[in-house]
């Protein structure tokens, strides 16, 4: 198992590098690159030649990527080109936001998945399971800048029951429970649309996991030694069914960094997702390519803790 | 391929060992795909999702000719923002224009956005995967290498920074954008199929008959990978379209003037509260496409596992 995880993180080295040097030769060869960008039109070529120098722009690409590698490995992910702030520092003060929306919609989503799985196992061929399965279909359906609207129409438009977006209300100052308050308010619409394209997916592979434990073997022992439906589902089958289920959960964590974008922008959640759109809007590339290469690396990370959960899990399972 | 039973006997005991292309072998092979057709009748949702595409398609093509609805970019002020009413069932926007004919308008771009990068992605991903598969070794690490770089970065972000660079609201390069971003999985799953198809007995058949490397891959190989890859197709198209509206939604795919469902939900949003039908019909629309799509496919897959029991 050691020496598998050690082989793992090996091979996930030259992947990473790898994708280093494609986001960067994207960002800088793209037409209206970094370079379209910071020019004022009416510079003459000394002015620019100045610039260039000065940016490091002058070098030849391959160098600019060892530098530009060689900082970002010590954590310095060079200056906006909006606000002139450390990459880092932006980093710094938009990921707490989009990891409590993103963690929270995945904790909210898992619980539903597993209770509708169960159900809609257990419940085989009913209309119960019908209706699960159909609301599932739609909610994989469903873009997400469709569920958020509509959410955000009925519950904060029309029954002024939530805040329509941000993370807070701007401009009150609360005592601290009245401010908890608050910013949990705000977080339900944007982890109910999270969630609910998450629950979607995961319930059907719920059910079709739990369909298969309970065919097996051990499952008709347990019954047959007296243990209740009850305990049987809880204690014996859900223990190896969510097993495939959390290796999922695990890799779509991965995404947290670059996987709530579009929550995000509906809701104008201050996270992320959001500053990726200003870097969009304003061609801020150098936030651009850390945000690419950041969530590309969050990706790998948890692709490979999923793969260890599933052998730490299940111990069946042997790598060598 | 594996000749049935049945056709070996009447073949021996009738026919001699020649094989020639009898009724009964003719009969049989055609039996395939009907047991496959049929097992797909049988699942309804999947049927009215075919049978939905089906009418929209219709809907979206010749909708203008037959209603009379085909001037999506005519401007009508002294018509603005009409509830939906006879001369025009899905109402107007703000300067007047008829909803009805952008929406048919806007189905005719996403689907064909949706069809043609699906297409693309597949001829990539088919292509890189046969080649990863096929060959092994090298050309395997160094082409699934780059498909793990594709596979790693979250889409939605890519998509969004290149669409700033190429798409300036042309619908062939969004397409091609789409289609850059979606070739991964269908590679992923081509090489799987081609690792363990290529070991089969009737691929060193036709390699000892002298069959070249391209001839193997494309004539005998793929077309025994032709389901799951059927299946990711048809899924695929379903993805795209939901691409193409976010991209549109956010002012970074198909742009104004030109009608696409992702954009009309956009500009609906801000009328939300005078004029709902002007994001409606849009998002339903987006909405039931994409079921339907994922409906088909996933009937598709049900009826082509060949694992799956008879009912």
């Amino acid at each position: 198992m050691g020496r598998y995880i050690l082989r793992r993180l090996i091979q996930a080295v030259p992947l990473l590098l790898l994708i280093t040097i494609f986001m960067f030769a994207l960002i800088h060869l793209m037409p209206g690159g970094p370079e379209a960008v910071i020019f004022n039109p009416r510079l003459d070529a000394a002015g620019r030649a100045a610039i260039r120098a000065n940016f490091g722009l002058d070098q030849p690409l391959p160098i600019q990527y060892l530098k530009w590698l060689r900082s970002t490995l010590t954590g310095n992910f060079g200056y906006s080109f909006q606000n002139h702030l450390p990459v880092s520092s932006i980093f710094a003060k938009r990921f707490p936001a989009t990891l409590e929306l993103f963690v929270l919609a995945l904790f909210v989503a898992l619980l539903c998945a597993i209770f509708f799985g169960i159900v809609s196992a257990v419940r085989q061929n009913t209309v119960l399971d019908y209706v699960i399965t159909i609301v599932s279909y739609f909610g994989i359906a469903m873009p997400a800048f469709v569920l958020g609207l509509f959410l955000q129409d009925i519950f904060a438009v029309q029954l002024h029951l939530l805040p329509v977006s941000g993370r807070e209300t701007l401009g009150m100052s609360y005592d601290f429970f009245n401010s908890l308050l608050d910013q949990a308010l705000h977080l339900v619409l944007p982890v109910m649309t999270l969630a609910f394209l998450f629950i979607a997916g995961w319930s059907r592979f719920m059910r079709s996991s739990m369909i298969e434990v309970v065919k097996q073997d051990y499952m008709r022992t347990a019954r047959a030694k007296g243990v209740s439906p009850i305990a049987m589902l809880i204690r014996h089958a859900l223990r190896n069914a969510v097993i495939p289920l959390i290796t999922v959960v695990a890799i779509e964590f991965g995404g947290v960094a670059g996987g709530a974008t579009i929550t995000e922008g509906i809701f104008s959640w201050p996270g992320m997702g959001s500053a990726f759109f200003d870097a969009l809007n304003a061609r801020d590339f150098p936030v651009l390519l850390a945000w690419l290469t950041i969530s590309a690396c969050f990706v790998i990370v948890f692709n490979l803790v999923a793969d260890i959960l599933y052998g730490v899990m299940d111990p069946r399972i042997r790598y060598d | 391929m594996d000749v049935p039973e049945q056709v070996n006997m009447i073949l021996d005991d009738e026919l001699g060992p020649e094989i020639e292309l009898t009724p009964a072998l003719i009969r049989k092979r055609r039996s395939q795909t009907r047991i496959i057709f049929d097992r797909f009748m049988r699942n309804k949702a999947a049927v009215g999702g075919a049978i939905f595409i089906l009418l929209l398609v219709m809907f979206c093509f010749l909708g203008p000719f037959i209603t009379g609805h085909n001037q999506p970019d005519l401007v009508r002020t002294d018509l603005a923002s009409l509830p939906p009413s006879f001369p025009n069932p899905f109402g107007t926007d703000d300067v007047g224009r008829d909803q009805l004919a952008r929406v048919m308008a806007g189905g005719r771009v996403s689907l064909l956005v949706g069809l043609s990068s699906m297409l693309v992605a597949l001829i990539f991903g088919v292509g890189i995967g046969a080649f990863a598969g096929y060959y092994g070794g090298l050309v395997d690490n160094a082409l699934m290498r780059v498909t793990d770089v594709a596979l790693a970065v979250p889409s939605y972000l890519l998509l969004f920074v290149l669409s700033i660079a190429f798409a300036n609201g042309s619908p062939i390069n969004i397409v091609l954008l789409i289609a850059v971003l979606s070739w991964a999985s269908t590679a992923r799953l081509v090489r799987s199929e081609f690792l363990s198809l290529k070991e089969r007995e009737y691929v060193l058949a036709a390699r000892t008959m002298g069959a070249g490397n391209l001839r193997l891959m494309f004539r005998h190989i793929l077309p025994n990978a032709a389901g799951p890859i059927i299946v990711s197709a048809t899924l695929l198209v379903g993805g795209n379209i939901i691409f193409e509206s976010v991209l549109s939604y956010f002012g970074f795919g198909i742009r104004i003037p030109l009608a696409s469902w992702g954009n009309m939900v956009a500009q609906g949003q801000p009328l939300y509260d005078v004029a709902p039908w002007l994001v409606f019909a849009p998002a339903f629309c987006i909405f039931f496409t994409v079921l339907s799509f994922n409906l088909v496919g996933d009937g598709l897959r049900d009826a082509l596992d060949p694992y799956m029991t008879e009912r």
